[in-house]
C-alpha cells in the first residue's frame, strides 16, 4: 500500500513503514533503548531523505519515550533536578545542534556529518557494550576477580558550582551534567536519536549515578529534548514528516510491548552483547556508504538557494 | 476523453482549411494531483494536425537552481566536494517527437528553441573551466535522467494519417511541484510552423497539500503539533498495553 509522504515527497510502502516501526520498537523493547540510533538509518537506506529521517525520528522518540518517562515518574524514578540540569544542557545543545545542521544542509555536508556521527558514536558505544559484557560474562565464571569501582574521583570532581543532587546522593559540579545535557542535546539534532545510549552510560560513569534513577532521568530528559529538536527542525528546516512520524510510532509502539516481554525472559549480559552486535552491524553498514565508491562522484543537492 | 478526442476529429473534418500550418492538442487532465496514493503519474497528450510535417512535443518543469556536487575521496572517505550552481534548470524534463530530431531539423533551429536533453540552457557563475562546467552539466543530465526527471529524447510518436498523434508524459513519483509548460510544435520541411503551449500544474492536493502548507506557512504551529501528537501517541499507548 504506497503512501506518499508530504514532507519527504517520495512515495513508500505504508506496510513496510510499520514493520520498520515494528522492528525497531521491538528492539527497543528488548533492550531499553529508544531506537532512534537504528531507524534513521534504516529510513536512510529506504531512500527517505537524511535530513527529512533525521527531523522525523526525533518527533518519533517523543512518542516513544514519554510512556516510559511517565511511568518511572509515578515510581519516583525520576530525580528532577539533575533532569533540569540535563535539559538545560539539551536545549542549549539541541540549539546549537539544529543551527549547525541548518549551516550543514546548506553547505552541502549534512549527509556526510550524519554518516560520520553514526559511524563514530555507534562504533565507540558498540565495542563498549560487547567488551564490557564479555568480561561481565567473565567475571561471573570467575567470582575470585577483583571487582571494579563503581567509580573514581579525577579531576572533573574539582570543577566549581558543585550542586547537591539528593535523589542520586551526589553532591558534584553543575557543569558535569550540563555538558553531558549539551552533548546528547547536538546529537539529538544531528543523528535524530534520544542519545540514551550516550547519556546512560555517562550518567553511570561519569556522574556516579545510581541505576535505579538512570533510566527515568534520561528518559526524563529525552521527551524534551526531542521535543525541542523537533520544534527547531520543524521551523528551520521543516523536515518533520508527520505523516511518516505516525506510522513508525504506531508500529514502534506495539513492537516494544512485544519487546518488553522477551526482554524479560532473556540473561543481562547476552542482551548487552546482542545489542552491541546489533550496533555494530549498523555501524558497518553506515560506514560502508562512506568508503564504497559510489556509482556516481556527482550528486544533486538540495535549495540553491542564492 | 473519447469525447474529446472525437471533438477534434469532427472539428477537423468540418472546418475548411483556412491556414496551412493547423495544430491542436490537449491532454488527458488538467493537473496532475499529488495526493495520498500517489506513486508516480502518466498523461496523454493527444492532438491533430493537418498535412504531412514533424510533431515535436516538450514539456519543461518549474526552473530552479540546482546545485551539483561532486565527492571526492580524503583519507579514504568519499565527501562532497567542488560544486557547481546551475541557475534556473528545469526541474523536469521531456521530449518526445515523431522522428530522431536531427532528422526532423538543423541543430541550429533546436538550440533556438532548447529543444533536446543537451541543448537546455544552463548558465553558472562558476569560474571553473569550460571542460570542468561541462563535466558538471553532463553530471547533473546524468543524475536527472537515473531520478526519471529528464528523459532521453525519444521518438516515440505516432502520426496517424497525417492526421492524429498522441504521446504519453510519464512523471515519476518524486515529481516536483510546480507549473509545468507542454509545448507541442509542428514541423515542416525542418522548419517550426506552429507551436501551442498548454500549462500543466503539478500540485498536492488534499491531505497532502494542507500538510505541506502548514508546514512551510506555519511552521512553529506545525512544530507544536508534531510535538503534541508524538505526546499524546505516546501516552495512549502506554495507558492502552498497562490495561492489556
Amino acid at each position: 500500500m504506497q503512501i506518499y509522504l508530504p514532507i519527504a515527497e517520495i512515495s513508500l510502502d505504508a506496510l513496510v513503514l510499520l514493520g520498520l516501526g515494528g522492528m525497531v520498537g521491538f528492539l527497543s523493547g528488548m533492550f531499553g533503548v529508544g531506537g532512534g540510533f537504528l531507524m534513521t538509518p534504516l529510513l536512510i537506506f529506504i531512500g527517505v531523505p537524511p535530513a527529512v529521517a533525521v527531523g522525523t525520528e526525533a518527533n518519533q522518540v517523543v512518542a516513544a519515550s514519554v510512556s516510559g518517562a511517565l511511568a518511572h515518574w509515578r515510581r519516583g524514578n525520576v530525580d528532577v533536578r539533575m533532569g533540569v540540569v540535563l535539559l538545560i544542557g539539551g536545549f542549549i545543545g539541541s540549539t546549537l545542534g539544529v543551527w549547525l545542521f541548518t549551516f550543514l544542509r546548506g553547505i552541502g555536508q549534512i549527509d556526510f556529518v550524519i554518516s560520520v556521527s553514526y559511524v563514530l558514536f555507534l562504533g565507540i558505544i558498540g565495542t563498549l557494550m560487547v567488551v564490557e559484557s564479555v568480561r561481565a560474562w567473565f567475571r561471573s565464571r570467575n567470582p575470585s576477580a577483583p571487582r571494579r569501582k563503581l567509580h573514581y574521583h579525577n579531576w572533573l570532581h574539582g570543577l566549581p558550582f558543585k550542586m547537591r543532587f539528593r535523589r542520586s546522593k551526589l553532591y558534584i559540579s553543575a557543569l558535569l551534567p550540563l555538558g553531558v545535557g549539551i552533548l546528547v542535546g547536538i546529537l539529538a539534532a544531528i543523528m535524530g536519536v534520544g542519545g540514551g545510549f550516550v547519556m546512560v552510560p555517562a550518567m553511570i560513569y561519569l556522574l556516579g549515578m545510581p541505576t535505579s534513577v538512570v533510566v527515568g532521568t534520561s528518559l526524563f530528559q529525552i521527551v524534551f529534548v526531542t521535543a525541542n529538536v523537533t520544534f527547531l527542525q520543524s521551523v528551520n528546516n521543516q523536515t518533520v514528516d508527520i505523516v511518516l512520524a505516525l506510522l513508525l510510532v504506531v508500529g514502534s509502539v506495539i513492537g516494544a510491548q512485544l519487546g518488553a516481554r522477551v526482554g524479560t525472559k532473556l540473561r543481562g549480559e547476552e542482551v548487552r552483547v546482542a545489542l552491541g552486535l546489533i550496533v555494530l552491524a549498523v555501524c558497518a553498514r553506515v560506514a560502508w556508504t562512506l568508503v564504497a565508491t559510489p556509482d556516481d562522484v556527482y550528486s544533486l543537492g538540495i535549495g540553491g538557494r542564492h | 476523453m473519447a469525447a474529446r478526442f472525437l471533438f477534434i476529429l469532427v472539428v477537423f473534418a468540418i472546418a475548411p482549411p483556412a491556414h496551412a500550418q493547423r495544430l491542436a492538442a490537449d491532454l488527458s487532465s488538467k493537473e496532475v494531483a499529488i495526493s495520498t496514493g500517489f506513486s508516480g503519474a502518466e498523461l496523454l497528450l493527444f492532438g491533430a494536425t493537418e498535412g504531412y510535417g514533424d510533431i515535436v512535443v516538450t514539456v519543461v518543469g518549474p526552473l530552479r537552481n540546482e546545485v551539483v556536487r561532486r565527492k571526492q575521496r580524503v583519507a579514504g572517505i568519499w565527501v562532497n566536494g567542488a560544486s557547481v550552481t546551475f541557475y534556473e534548470a528545469p526541474a523536469y524534463y521531456r521530449i518526445a517527437a515523431t522522428r530522431p530530431l536531427k532528422e526532423i531539423a538543423p541543430p541550429g533551429v533546436l538550440e533556438k528553441l532548447q529543444i533536446g536533453v543537451d541543448r537546455i540552457e544552463l548558465s553558472t557563475h562558476s569560474k571553473r573551466s569550460p571542460a570542468e562546467i561541462l563535466a558538471f552539466r553532463k553530471a547533473l543530465i546524468r543524475n536527472k535522467k537515473s531520478a526519471q526527471l529528464y528523459s532521453e529524447d525519444v521518438s516515440d510518436i505516432r502520426l496517424v494519417r497525417d492526421l492524429l498523434f498522441r504521446s504519453t508524459i510519464p512523471f515519476p513519483a518524486t515529481v516536483p511541484i510546480g507549473e509545468y509548460q507542454v509545448t507541442v510544435y509542428l514541423f515542416k520541411n525542418g522548419k517550426p510552423v506552429s507551436s501551442q503551449k498548454t500549462p500543466l500544474p503539478v500540485r498536492k492536493v488534499g491531505m497532502e497539500a494542507q500538510i505541506y502548507n502548514f508546514a512551510h506557512q506555519h511552521a512553529a504551529w506545525y512544530g507544536a503539533i508534531a510535538i503534541l501528537i508524538a505526546l499524546v501517541a505516546g501516552w495512549l499507548a502506554g495507558v492502552i498495553f498497562r490495561r492489556a
